[in-house]
């Protein structure tokens, strides 16, 4: 992994179309301006860490689970 | 064919119907074949069974049943792979979680998934939207719809489309930059 040392107010180029920007240093924070094409996704990785998980705790939906839902959906 | 699935027992599927997830879904990025069951159970739940592996099966909801005002909006990267040459032919489905206490039940609106039926491919696409989560609870909007259109034969009707493009063209790939801020 590739490690730089930026000030505030510094930025990093990556390709020719995406910047990134300490924007803000406030004790253990880190404040990030990206700017980047429309299409390039940026997301937090614990966003994909969750979903991840969520993904993990579906696949287990067994079916006598689906027939209990079935009837509690049912009651009026 | 046949296909062998845990739940299901063995089913018959045409081979047309199977769709191609290219990435996999996030977690599951070596399972790449599916295709959609629909056990027809009161719960209008259906199933993305995996034709590669006979217990892995996603139970999956077109979210509009239980929130209408949910809508995706994709961005032009999003579109990657989908070959989408019209909305219409995209369909929009919600992953579910199931706990033994199903009265918990969650959708994850953060990351739907995205079929194009014509194309038979589909992704996982997770959303821009910070405000949306993977584990929206909805338990009692999904009863809701169902104790109110209970008496309804043909309440398995087709939703308006959920899906919204950012730039509005599906072939354009050279958008403007924008700026934005993610804070860490």
């Amino acid at each position: 992994m590739l490690v730089l040392t930026r000030k505030l107010g510094e930025s990093i180029a990556i390709d020719d179309n995406i910047k990134i920007v300490v924007v803000q240093i406030k004790g253990k924070q880190v404040r990030l301006g990206i700017k980047a094409p429309k299409e390039t996704k940026i997301h937090r990785e614990e966003v994909y860490q969750a979903i991840q998980d969520q993904n993990t705790e579906a696949v287990q939906a067994s079916m006598s689970d689906i027939a209990r839902l079935g009837e509690e959906l049912k009651k009026k | 064919m046949k296909i062998k699935t845990t739940r299901f027992g063995e089913l018959e599927v045409n081979p047309s119907d199977i769709v191609t997830f290219n990435e996999g879904l996030l977690g599951f990025e070596n399972i790449k074949k599916y295709f959609v069951v629909d056990p027809g159970d009161s719960t209008l739940i259906l199933w993305l069974q995996s034709t590669e592996d006979e217990k892995v099966a996603f139970p999956i909801i077109e979210p509009k049943i239980f929130k209408p005002d949910y809508i995706a909006k994709l961005l032009p990267a999003d579109l990657n792979g989908l070959e989408l040459e019209s909305i219409q032919s995209a369909k929009l489905y919600c992953i579910l979680t199931i706990p033994a206490n199903v009265t918990e039940m969650s959708a994850n609106l953060k990351a739907p998934v995205v079929i194009n039926s014509a194309k038979k491919v589909g992704k996982q696409i997770v959303l821009q939207d910070s405000k949306l989560t993977v584990k929206h609870e909805m338990y009692r909007e999904l009863k809701t719809y169902i104790v109110n259109f209970s008496s309804d034969d043909a309440r398995r009707t087709t939703f308006e489309s959920s899906i919204t493009i950012e730039s509005g063209d599906l072939r354009n790939t050279n958008s403007p930059s924008i700026t934005r801020t993610l804070e860490a």
